[in-house]
């Protein structure tokens, strides 16, 4: 017998069985699904959602509200509403803070300010003199400055 | 991996910004589509009765001459499709491979939407931690997941050591209001300029983010799209998804990328611009896939999109048929949704030629294609029985088997991909295709019947231990 006939019967079988198959498992499919029960979910205008997030180190904390004030971004979808800091895991689960650390609000105010006192406009364009560091206004005064 | 570090708890609400259709009476509107189509039909089969006695033709005469030209017409659309298909994958893998490199790293957001994913969340946020890339943040979203999938997010949150610095992982616990809101709601709490959204069941390579952030240099590129690859492989099914991936999805894929006209961004991962998402108005929950809508909508708004075959996602593919038709029925579905929704674009092609483009490629992939499949298979089965002439189908069969494994020849060798799969081809477009080609067509059929569908949800085995995964996850 030739290759070619034999070939063909075993394709021509293969096809039929892969078409039987393929409804088969069409119909079983959709009689599965059909005993599922559909519920419908009406949509709602907003989702309330809750977000955890890990808690920032302070200095993080200052850069990140610099960042805010600035307003580069925005959160348009979102609106907060509770806060409320979860300190979640037992003391012993992570590692204890350095001794003589001490987390205050003062600390961090304090450097805060010196930060704004030192990148105010006033102290951006001091005059290097023989008594030290002077404002340019206190220089243009001297009349040392002139403007043509 | 630092579990259960100190974390801030704040109760959103996150607005629905999604364009809400105008409520319209369904039923009817089937109804009268069925009962239009019904009287074309019968309109034309009146009009072939009327006219067939003054033509030369007998009733069967015509049946068979009008299948053989059927079928010369679908070989020459196929032959053109493969090559064209071959030659624009050349050129796009021609381009890619001379493409600069760059230093632009701007910061990203990872958006992990969950759905009761509790067996693989951890290995995919691994991944995630092992990127080689620096300024990114995860954000994960769990979208009312009723195992322990809330649990374990809540463990990941906090700063964790990544390739090479911290990582930020936050999380989003939301009601069950489906994958396009619970990715909606990732992107509007990030910060991030670049939005990389992912599946919750997919790993990422490494350097999956690098690859495809470089793109964006290009103020005209909306978007990039990954490349998917199947995880669970070493099974029949999953094998020969495998190859079809390769050979099939992203070598399209690359043929697409040469006109940086992306027809679908995968699941799995893509990753967006801000502006061009926050453009094409979000994610959208009215279809069934809204990749192939968001993308659809991207393109209308003019935004190009390329494909990055280094940004690679391993995803675990259906293992069984049931599975495998559950998810092509909820793709079919889905991608015919998403272009009835852009059907004035599809006959106006003044407006943006490219779209217009696009969604006939698809809509040809997705209705003609499949139909013309299963009727030059009836035909060849049809003359095999009655008429004795089985060699046609054998030679059908051969052609389509030579084409298929020299396609994949090239897809493997271009992908350097496992070469064991190519023996796959054999069998390829005459069995699973053929099985898919039937259930789209089904599909399709539900769709203009506007039968109901549920999503559906692929169960998980325990594939993402696989020691096969190429992904290298250090920290635990």
């Amino acid at each position: 017998m030739e290759l070619i006939p034999i070939l063909s019967t075993i394709i021509l079988v293969a096809t039929i069985c892969t078409f039987i198959l393929a409804i088969g498992a069409y119909i079983l499919y959709k009689v599965r699904e059909g005993r599922q029960q559909l519920v419908y979910q009406t949509k709602p205008n907003s989702v309330k959602a809750e977000v955890v997030s890990p808690v920032e180190n302070p200095l993080n904390q200052y850069e990140r509200s610099e960042e805010h004030k600035q307003g580069r971004h925005v959160e348009p979808g979102i609106s907060r509403e509770i806060n409320v800091q979860e300190r979640r895991p037992s003391q012993s689960r992570y590692t204890p803070e350095p001794r003589g650390y001490k987390y205050s609000n003062e600390k961090v105010s304090k450097e805060k300010s010196k930060v704004e006192q030192r990148l105010s406009d006033e102290n951006k364009f001091l005059k290097y003199t023989s008594d030290g560091y002077i404002s340019p206004k206190e220089d243009r005064n001297s009349g040392a400055v002139k403007w043509r | 991996m630092k579990l259960n570090q100190l974390v801030d708890r704040t109760n959103v609400t996150i607005s629905n910004r999604e364009d809400e259709k105008k409520s319209e009476n369904l039923e009817q509107k089937y109804l009268r589509r069925i009962l239009i189509s019904g009287i074309i039909s019968l309109l034309l089969i009146l009009i072939i009765a009327y006219t067939l006695p003054y033509t030369v033709l007998s009733l069967s005469a015509l049946l068979e001459y009008s299948t053989i030209v059927a079928l010369v017409i679908f070989l020459f659309i196929l032959l053109i499709r493969y090559f064209t298909i071959l030659v624009m994958a050349y050129l796009y893998i021609n381009e890619y491979t001379f493409l600069k490199d760059n230093d632009f790293s701007p910061f990203v957001s990872i958006i992990v939407p969950v759905f009761n994913e509790g067996k693989i969340i951890k290995q995919s946020i691994l991944s995630l931690l092992n990127l080689d890339y620096n300024n990114y943040e995860i954000i994960i979203v769990n979208d009312g997941s009723s195992d322990d999938t809330k649990q374990i997010a809540e463990s990941l949150v906090g700063y964790q050591q990544g390739k090479n610095n911290q990582i930020k992982i936050s999380l989003i616990n939301q009601t069950n209001m489906g994958k396009a809101r619970a990715l909606n709601a990732g992107i509007y709490y990030s910060k991030a300029d670049f939005i990389l959204c992912m599946d919750g069941d997919s790993q990422l390579a490494p350097e999956s983010l690098r690859a495809a952030i470089r793109h964006f240099k290009d103020p005209k590129i909306g978007a990039v799209a990954g490349n998917v690859k199947v995880l669970n492989r070493k099974k029949f099914y999953t094998d020969l998804q495998a190859l079809e991936y390769i050979e099939g999805l992203n070598m399209a894929r690359s043929a697409q990328s040469y006109l940086k006209l992306v027809n679908i961004i995968p699941g799995p991962i893509g990753l967006f611009r801000r502006k061009a998402i926050e453009q094409a108005g979000f994610y959208s929950s009215d279809t069934y896939a809204e990749d192939a809508d968001l993308t659809l909508k991207l393109l209308a708004k003019d935004w190009k999109i390329y494909y990055e075959p280094k940004s690679i996602s391993y995803t675990e593919a259906p293992v069984t048929l049931q599975q495998l038709l559950k998810q092509r029925y909820r793709w079919t579905r889905g991608i015919l949704q998403s272009l009835k929704k852009h059907k004035k674009l599809l006959f106006n092609p003044t407006v943006n030629f490219g779209h217009t483009f696009i969604l006939w490629a698809m809509s040809y992939e997705a209705l003609i294609w499949p139909t013309m499949n299963i009727a030059a298979n009836a035909f060849f089965i049809f003359a095999a029985i009655f008429f004795g002439f089985s060699q046609l189908l054998f030679f059908w069969w051969a052609g389509l088997a030579i084409l298929d494994l020299v396609t994949a020849l090239y897809s493997i060798a271009v992908e350097k991909e496992e070469f064991r799969l190519i023996w796959y081809a054999i069998i390829y477009r005459m069995f699973f295709i053929l099985i898919i080609d039937i259930c789209k067509t089904m599909s399709t059929i539900e769709e203009f019947l506007g039968i109901r569908m549920t999503w559906g949800k692929l169960e998980r085995g325990n594939s993402m231990d696989s020691k096969k995964l190429v992904i290298k996850t250090n920290q635990v």
